[in-house]
């Protein structure tokens, strides 16, 4: 045993598939640790916040202030409010006024924003403007009157008559520091269109997807199994039957029979652990035939022959001494079970026919949900790119470990 | 040679694996319907069509000028083009049939659509007003309202150069009862006939026992919403079905006579065009004084809202009619020509409100009220607005809530001030929980759940699948659930199951269910009250109508009942704030957001002048419904 395992960990595929795997394992247990909570929980109103870090304003604006002189601090005002394309519009906007623009410089900001309010017009439209256009000069011209503003922001609240009072004046060279402030929060991936987390529910639902890929394989591999050692050893009718199912499930395509499992099984009843066990249910067959051509091999080997004529049970000798020699192909056929589920699942959720929404977050759900909302064609990456090479690695590193498995196994394949 | 034939064997097997292996990829790809939202938003209950279905027969051809697909080449500066109405191919051009699918020529949305059949007079959503279309403005009732008299315009032609008459009313009036088409559904209970003289005409209603009209609020509706169909034609098109009323309402209607603006160009299962009728009556200066500005109206069906979506950004689409989540993304990141009627949030006008039922067969919901009322007081509409509407439908605590849309119309006709204290803003957690514990709701055996009568208090939350708006809202309803101690699990089965089980009156499979009542029309607040809570709907089988959740009140029935023959403003001002006082008391179901009937999303890269907040009081309603058509007037080419 100690050998065999010394011998899979110097297949250099299998310990690269390992630690991809082991990383995404400890990476589920050890981020909740970190932030713990629900993962379902709905932090943010809207849809498809960016990832980024978000400061609480109302915190921040009675935060202790630090003065900051710094140099670009201005320019960089103008340049978030003011883009070239803008510059170009607002030319385009003396143009059309018909303003002398010969000898204006475009850089020149102050020279730009006098133009401007010498110009522009909220109720002029001019003749085949779109209204598009319209509405975009109107807010440039909210973003430059923004940047005409005095240079401090008054905070005032209400006192208890409901009279506003003065209490804050901030500066343009006020700054605090993040620390400083009573609530920060840093969303690594943004949130979902419920507003979730996406990192943190990411986490969960790698969970959920490789405990589905899990159970999946058990149930596959179990049945295959089973019914492989039984047709290959027992033989004779029991194995014409046993094939006879098992050819009727491989000739169905085992997603579309998926499909109607689920369908009918209908949404009420589908928890992770019903999909994962359909997954199961529907993916045994290249098991069950593998392991029963190699049991036949087996079946007449000298050692077999020794034990029925020591008058073994069935069981014990298909255990003891069959089992064993087809134990590492069991493995393997295992993991590829396991990444397989995962799959199948991401596959349904994404029509609809997944476990019951947001009892449980899976990869497949988080999919289907960003699919729902556009998230591909808004422009919402983080809603479905991490969930896509999630799945990804889990499936390659599964499949690498499969491959490195069988460099070691296969007398064929070994160097 | 055995090599060779072996070879070619091998040969002939991998191609014919490679072929399987492509239609077997095929079968993943259905899942990107579950996005679209078909027809959802335009089909309002009670009108023409019925709930769109695939198309059973495939019809003839009826494009007049093209014979093949491939040769429909539209200018594109003389084509306006549609997305988000038309879903699979067109049944037929009979305006006097059933299920059409007809979605540019035979539908309505804010209004009738006034394409290509013409109703005698346009609704304007805006101001709440008809202007005449085929009648002369002004429309007279009598003084004990038992009676509506208006004449028809002049210059109003056909197709065939024919004049339109009253007799041509009449007729639409009374095939519509014989042959029970949507005319005998809507109007049938309300119009007792048509009296037709020369230009004039003249609708008698309806009587109840007391010898008052029954309701003279739905004999407006006829006017605006009821196209009418030339009494030639129809002799025609009963003749050659002899008479059979199934025949005649499948009847395909391909020389069928117009008085619109459009008729038909081409359509198949890819498109559907209609072109300008240059004779259109209708630039006669007593109406519109010119033509509409584009030649061809073009709609291409797409599978999905996201593919119409995606053709808005590209330019291919002018007009969207599809909810678009975050829709000021379009121009403020994407930087395209996009714009909407108004330029801030809610960007569009919102005249309905989808609302969740209760349903009252089930005795825990039914015998209850603090139990409903306390779980609408806890669902956090704000997250609802803002995600499954993104803002586009102003928030409770700015148009609190009642039994009106968000118009300025309908919210003057209730007082504010008298049903303030029952308002609620949602996201009340405190406060729902408070009303379960004083109305003995409790949990008595501490496993976190409330019951009643000792069972667990345990209801769905249900709405179609793939409607993911509506599926986000129910998600924040069951959240809203699990904080004030009820166990509300959410359920999306699909639309086929759906429409089976909540128009069914007796059923108790859904506890909590979406729908929307009416939006706008002249019948409305009214109708939509009497959907709210109006007695009329109770067990009736396939109740496509009202009152889905089978609520039941003397009181508020009687008091709705009262409302169309009150012209008093202060009285019916009076009524309806007693109605509000009793539907937000007894909360028999719970509006979740404000929402245009119609999204009106504009692409300007081809055409611009579209209806905007910019006082030409052209209601957005995809410039072909109703008043909303006048856009089609005014639209200029840009550059």
């Amino acid at each position: 045993m100690k050998n065999t395992l010394r011998q899979v960990f110097h297949s250099s595929k299998f310990v690269a598939g390992f630690v991809i795997f082991v990383a995404i394992i400890l990476m589920m247990i050890i981020y909740p640790l970190f932030n713990p909570g629900n993962p379902l929980e709905q932090i943010g109103v809207g849809t498809f916040a960016k990832p980024g870090t978000y400061v609480s304003l109302y915190d921040a604006a009675r935060t202790k202030t630090d003065t900051l002189r710094l140099p670009d601090a201005a320019d960089n005002r103008i340049a978030a409010a003011l883009t070239d394309e803008d510059r170009v519009a607002m030319v385009e906007w003396f143009t059309l006024m018909g303003a002398d623009i010969s000898d204006l410089d475009t850089a020149d900001t102050d020279a730009m924003i006098e133009l401007w309010h010498e110009t522009y017009d909220p109720t002029a439209r001019p003749k085949g403007m779109t209204n598009a256009k319209i509405n975009y000069y109107k807010r440039l011209n909210n973003a430059i009157m923004d940047l005409g503003a005095a240079d401090t922001i008054t905070i005032a609240e209400y006192n208890d008559e409901g009279v506003l009072e003065e209490s804050k004046t901030i500066l343009d060279t006020d700054y605090v520091n993040t620390k400083n402030v009573a609530n920060v929060k840093t969303l690594p991936l943004g949130t979902d269109n419920f507003g979730r987390d996406v990192l943190k529910e990411l986490v969960s639902a790698t969970g959920t997807s490789i405990r589905i890929g899990l159970i999946a394989g058990i149930v596959a591999t179990v049945i295959g199994l089973t019914f492989g050692l039984l047709a290959g050893y027992v033989g004779g009718w029991l194995d014409d039957i046993i094939m006879f199912i098992t050819n009727i499930f491989t000739v169905i395509p085992s997603f579309v029979l998926l499909i109607l499992i689920t369908y009918s099984l209908g949404q009420e009843q589908r928890g992770a652990a019903v999909v994962a066990t359909v997954i199961g249910f529907t993916s045994w067959t290249w098991t069950a035939r593998s392991v029963r051509s190699q049991v036949i091999s087996l079946r007449n080997r000298d050692h077999v022959n020794l034990s029925k004529l020591s008058g073994h049970s069935l069981v014990r000798i298909v255990v003891m001494d069959i089992l064993p020699y087809i134990a590492s192909y069991v493995v393997m056929a295992f993991i590829l079970q396991v990444s397989s589920g995962i799959l199948a699942e991401a596959q349904l959720s994404l029509l609809g026919l997944g476990p019951k929404t947001t009892q449980v977050p899976t990869l497949g759900l988080m999919m289907n949900w960003a699919m729902l909302y556009s998230a591909h064609t808004n422009g919402s990456w983080w809603a479905y790119f991490p969930v896509i090479l999630i799945i990804t690695l889990i499936s390659f590193s599964l499949n690498l470990m499969n491959t490195g498995l069988d460099q070691v196994f296969n007398p064929t394949l070994r160097d | 040679m055995k090599k060779i034939i072996a070879l070619l064997l091998a040969l002939v097997m991998v191609f014919s694996l490679v072929a399987c292996g492509d239609s077997g990829n095929s079968d993943v790809t259905p899942g990107t319907d579950q996005a679209g939202e078909p027809a959802a938003p335009d089909a309002a209950p009670g009108d023409e069509e019925t709930p769109a279905e695939e198309p059973a027969d495939v019809v003839e051809d009826p494009a007049p000028a093209p014979a093949d697909g491939e040769d429909v080449v539209l200018p594109r500066n003389e084509t306006l083009y549609f997305a988000g109405q038309q879903w699979g191919a067109v049944n037929s051009w009979n305006p006097i049939g059933t299920n059409q699918n007809n979605a540019m020529a035979i539908a309505s949305g804010v209004g009738w659509r006034e394409t290509m059949f013409e109703t005698l007079y346009m609704w304007n959503a805006l101001d709440g007003k008809l202007y005449g279309l085929l009648a002369n403005d002004d429309y007279a009732w009598n003084d004990d309202m038992t009676q509506l008299t208006f004449t028809i315009k002049d210059a109003a032609k056909w197709s065939d150069g024919t004049a339109v008459t009253a007799a041509d009313v009449k007729k639409t009036f009374d095939i519509g009862i014989e042959i029970g088409n949507g005319v005998a559904g809507s109007y049938g209970a309300y119009i007792d006939s048509i009296d037709a003289d020369g230009n004039t005409v003249t609708i008698n209603a309806k009587l109840n026992d007391a010898g008052q009209p029954v309701n003279p609020l739905k004999i407006l509706d006829f006017l605006v919403l009821q196209a009418i169909a030339q009494e030639n034609w129809i002799n025609t098109c009963y003749d050659r079905n002899n008479g059979d009323a199934t025949a005649i309402l499948n009847d395909a209607g391909d020389d069928v006579v117009w008085s619109g603006p459009y008729t038909k160009y081409y359509s198949d299962d890819q498109k559907v065009v209609l072109v300008r009728d240059d004779n259109y009556w209708g630039q006669d200066a007593s109406m519109w004084g010119s033509l509409p500005v584009p030649k061809y109206l073009a709609h291409n069906i797409y599978a999905d809202n996201a593919a119409g979506e995606v053709a808005l950004k590209a330019g291919e689409v002018d007009v969207c009619q599809q909810f678009i989540g975050n829709v000021q993304n379009l121009w403020l990141e994407d930087g395209l020509p996009i714009s909407t009627y108004y330029d801030e949030a809610p960007y569009g006008i919102c005249l309905t409100m989808p609302t969740a039922w209760f349903n009252m067969n089930i005795p825990v919901i039914g015998e209850n009220a603090a139990l409903r009322r306390a779980i609408a007081m806890a669902v956090d509409y704000d997250s609802i607005i803002a995600n499954a509407m993104t803002n586009q439908s102003p928030s409770f605590s700015e148009v609190p809530r009642s039994l009106m849309n968000p118009t300025a119309g309908e919210q003057a006709l209730y007082n504010q001030s008298e049903v303030a204290d029952l308002q609620f803003a949602g996201n009340d957690v405190e406060g729902a929980k408070a009303l379960l514990d004083e109305a003995g709701l409790v949990d008595t055996d501490g496993d976190g759940w409330r019951e009643y009568n000792g069972e667990k208090i345990s209801l769905n939350a249900v709405c179609p699948n793939g409607w993911s708006d509506w599926q986000a809202s129910m998600e924040i309803v069951a959240a809203a659930g699990e904080k004030i101690g009820v166990e509300i699990t959410t359920l999306y089965p699909e639309y086929d199951i759906y429409q089976t089980v909540f128009v069914d009156p007796n059923q108790t499979e859904y506890a909590i269910f979406m729908w929307s009542p009416d939006a706008s029309t002249p019948s409305n607040p009214w109708t939509r009250v009497n959907q709210f809570m109006g007695m009329d709907y109770i067990g009736i089988q396939n109740n496509w109508s009202g009152n889905w959740g089978q609520y039941k009140n003397e009181e508020a029935d009687a008091l709705i009942k009262q409302i169309p023959l009150t012209t008093d403003e202060t009285e019916l001002k009076r009524l309806y704030t007693e109605l509000t006082k009793i539907y937000l008391t007894e909360v028999p179901s719970f509006s979740l957001m404000y929402r245009p009937s119609m999204f009106h999303t504009v692409n300007e890269s081809v055409w611009t002048n579209y209806p905007a907040d910019d006082g030409r009081n052209i209601p957005p309603a995809d410039c072909t419904d109703g008043y909303g058509i006048r856009a089609l007037y005014e639209l200029e080419l840009v550059g």
